[in-house]
């Protein structure tokens, strides 16, 4: 195990080297921060311009900047925004908690809707609830997320004036988000459990404790959905990944004061350090995920373990 | 893991404490602004945003309110002196900081010594202020101006941005890092809260100079996406959306909600399609004359922006000083424009390249409208739209656009220099076709007279001469539209942003 793991680190480590230099080397192709922010002065001079520059840091060789943000990942000092001076750290430092409770919202959600439907779908296959269940799947997922978003404000908010149509205050505020990331995230889950709990209750196994007597309930709930989570799992792994790249959008309609809506604030703002950072936290928390999915195994399924 | 889970404790903590939150007090109103300027250090800014809600922390000596009459504010009276290059300000007596700080001749000398030095050269302000030579201290209450040359524009300036008088000994207790967060100045509101990215609020100054505002409290959210801010107004969240959140597409919408209405105003900014005066068809004087003609720019306006705009003859909106309310746009006629696009010897199916804004949803409108007038004048126009900061940044000042392309400009002064020079002088990152010997002779001669009238005059003759020239076709001047709800009383609507709301009250 412990191999694995040292194995398993330095292929994260890798990957987080790898897409922050990746980002770092694209974003510094957009263009100059030092022109956007003289944007609207007149008179310009290059002289004002290195001036800036100088300012932002932007005459160091690249590799000095690129190692300075890389080593904020263990210093918590990503350096100061472009925008204003603001730490970048105190930014993320008020993004990355908003977004990480979106983001497991949306698989709470996400979860305790498709489980119980993929179930009843698997148990009543080929009957009309399994029908509806897989047509209503598929509803889901061809939804837009930023069309559902503004479906769900205009009923719950404008219309029904039930909740608040954006920003991060309270609970009812995190309903709306995380119904419109859990849907679409439902929408696919409710598949995968029905294929994972059909394929699982062919088993011989499965057989075998029916024909033993149990009752179908404990057939189902401790021998059938134990081994059926195993694919949903790793699954949820890779969604977390799509999740928190998906969640840009959804936090810019809600203006949930999230890393989606840094990141875009600061793609526009041609912002390097805030954009790098969000970029390199963002990588490593779904390397860090991936890595807590393939402990989870293990723990699930006794035969991974002795693997 | 471990890190994870208390991250998610705390914003769980943190949401649960909105649960608490009262309901909207009385004298308080939330405002929705489109960006967090990142910055409350009148120097380190270049957003007109900032003014939104540090117009309401910060003072300027002077100050220019939505009725654009310059009028005196920490300084009560100002006198030019030899030949407008030194200005001698008499100071406002006993006002002091949000701090208790008092307000004096040595907070004006520090404020422009801070930002013509170093800290200022961090920023973009700095070049706005460069015809300042030295602030010399004459008394606790007088302060003389001391400048390479006239500046006739300066008086203007000194009311906005970079110029707002800072707190000398609080700057040095926080450091320029501590003020950037927590803003102290004199004006009618002090800053209470400010959590970047999400919102600011602000408390009544009761012992401002000016009389305590009528409101006690305002609060700021930032909220970037114009439907997010409009769902907000809807359901009651935030009482007024500034611009430039409320697309004109959203107008009807807010018309038909009884509890809400728009408010707007002639603002700064102005939008034309510029020509590539150096290749393609529109290298000709006439051709672009012809291309002007051909498209009705009364009936864009009208239909496209639901009237909230004014067709413009020249780069300049009604309140720009240099205006000149007599200089006629070219007409619309079709028929003369196929005219002389035959005399010019373009043939029919010619084509040009427009280049837009990519985020720009009502100018992308506008563009396909333009292209179709086009079309019926035998011109083929396709729109090519790139991402803001690229047109703005690389393709415009390095001349690589197309025939076409969109310039939307606001300078928060108001005077046509700001925008003659930057759009027409040699060599000026907007101007990246054309150069004109008798227009730079134009421009720089006006930069220095101290001569209002005279000045004036000038700066119509450039307005004129670069009409002449048809060196881009003037489209419109955008109002300033903002949406509030009607509990919101006195409201008056700024035309450059600079939003002060110390007489504004709620029902």
């Amino acid at each position: 195990m412990a191999g694995f793991l040292i194995k398993r680190l330095a292929q994260a480590i890798f990957v987080v080297i790898v897409v922050t230099l990746i980002v770092s080397v694209a974003v510094r192709m957009t263009g100059d921060p030092a022109l956007m922010i003289a944007q609207g002065a007149t008179d310009i001079t290059e002289a004002d311009l290195e001036r800036i520059r100088e300012g932002l840091g932007l005459n160091e060789p690249f590799i000095t900047q690129y190692l300075a943000t890389l080593s904020g990942l263990f210093t918590w000092d990503f350096g100061r925004s472009f925008l204003g001076g603001t730490e970048v750290s105190t930014l993320i430092a008020g993004a990355l908690p908003a977004t990480l409770l979106l983001a497991f919202s949306s698989l709470v959600v996400s979860i305790l809707i498709s489980v119980p439907l993929g179930i009843r779908a698997a148990i009543r296959r080929g009957k009309w609830e399994d029908q509806l269940i897989r047509i209503l799947s598929l509803v889901g997922l061809s939804f837009p997320n930023f069309w559902l978003a503004t479906m769900l404000v205009l009923l719950f908010s404008i219309t029904l004036h039930l909740l608040p149509p954006s920003g991060m205050t309270g609970w009812a505020t995190l309903v709306m988000p995380a119904m419109t990331m859990g849907v679409i995230l439902t929408a696919t889950n409710v598949r995968l459990v029905r294929t994972s709990m059909l394929e699982v209750m062919q088993s011989q196994y499965i057989m075998v404790a029916r024909a033993k007597g149990l009752s179908e309930r404990s057939v189902l709930y401790k021998h059938a959905l134990r081994n059926s989570a195993i694919p949903l799992i790793t699954f949820l792994g890779l969604q977390f990944g799509g999740l928190l790249g998906g969640i840009v959008v959804v936090e810019k309609v809600f203006n949930w004061p999230g890393m989606g809506s840094l990141a875009f604030d600061a793609v526009s703002a041609r912002d390097y350090p805030v954009l790098q950072s969000v970029i390199m936290i963002l990588s490593t928390l779904i390397v860090l995920v991936n890595l807590i999915v393939d402990i989870a195994y293990g723990l699930i399924d006794p035969r991974i373990r002795t693997e | 893991m471990k890190k994870t889970l208390t991250a998610t404790a705390m914003a769980v903590a943190l949401a649960a404490t909105g649960l608490a939150a009262p309901a909207m007090a009385e004298g308080k109103i939330t405002v929705s602004s489109p960006q967090d300027p990142g910055s409350w250090d009148p120097i380190d800014t270049f957003l007109i945003n900032w003014a939104s809600l540090a117009t309401n922390v910060f003072e300027g000596l002077t100050y220019r309110g939505p009725d654009m009459e310059l009028v005196p504010a920490l300084a009560t009276s100002w006198e030019t002196l030899d030949d407008g290059t030194r200005i001698r300000f008499t100071l406002r007596e006993g006002v002091t900081f949000h701090n208790g700080e008092p307000f004096n001749a040595d907070a004006v000398k520090f404020t422009f010594e801070r930002l013509l030095g170093d800290e200022g050269a961090k920023g973009p302000q700095q070049a706005n202020y460069t015809s300042i030579k030295e602030v010399e201290v004459i008394d606790e209450t007088t302060v003389d101006f001391h400048l390479t040359q006239a500046d006739p524009v300066l008086l203007t300036k000194l009311a906005g941005y970079g110029a707002m008088i800072v707190p000398p000994q609080y700057i040095a207790e926080v450091g320029d890092a501590g003020f950037n967060n927590n803003p102290v100045g004199t004006g009618p509101f002090k800053m209470t809260s400010y959590t970047p990215k999400v919102g600011a609020s602000l408390a009544a100054n009761a012992d401002y100079w000016g009389g305590a505002p009528n409101l006690s409290e305002v609060d700021y959210r930032f909220i970037s996406e114009p439907s997010t801010a409009l769902a907000e107004l809807q359901s009651g969240g935030v009482d007024v959306v500034i611009p430039p959140s409320v697309p004109v597409g959203m107008i009807p919408t807010i018309d038909a909600d009884q509890n809400l209405e728009i408010i707007s105003t002639a603002g700064p900014t102005v939008t034309a399609l510029r020509f590539d005066t150096g290749s393609g068809i529109t290298a000709d004087e006439n051709v672009r004359k012809a291309l002007i003609m051909a498209v009705d720019r009364n009936a864009i306006v009208e239909t496209i922006l639901a009237g909230q705009a004014s067709v413009i003859a020249s780069f300049q909106g009604g309140r720009s000083f240099g205006y000149d309310a007599t200089m006629e746009p070219l007409p619309y006629d079709l028929e003369k424009a196929k005219a002389m696009l035959k005399e010019a010897g373009v043939a029919q199916g010619a084509s040009v390249e427009i280049n837009t804004r990519g985020n720009d949803a009502t100018f992308n409108e506008v563009a396909q409208a333009v292209a179709a007038y086009l079309s019926m004048a035998g011109v083929n126009a396709t729109i090519k739209p790139y991402e803001t900061n690229v047109l703005l940044n690389d393709i415009i000042p390095q001349g690589k656009t197309g025939e076409m392309f969109q310039q939307s400009w606001g300078g928060w002064t108001f005077d046509y220099d700001n925008t003659a020079y930057a759009m027409y002088h040699t060599g000026q990152k907007w101007n990246p076709y054309d150069s004109d010997a008798d227009l730079d002779a134009m421009l720089e001669t006006q930069r220095p007279m101290t001569d209002r009238a005279e000045r004036e005059k000038v700066l119509q003759q450039i307005a004129a001469y670069a009409a002449d020239r048809a060196l881009e076709m003037p489209l419109y001047n955008m109002n300033a539209i903002y949406a509030i709800n009607k509990r919101v009383q006195n409201f008056e609507p700024a035309p450059d942003n600079r939003l002060r709301l110390d007489k504004v009250s709620v029902e």
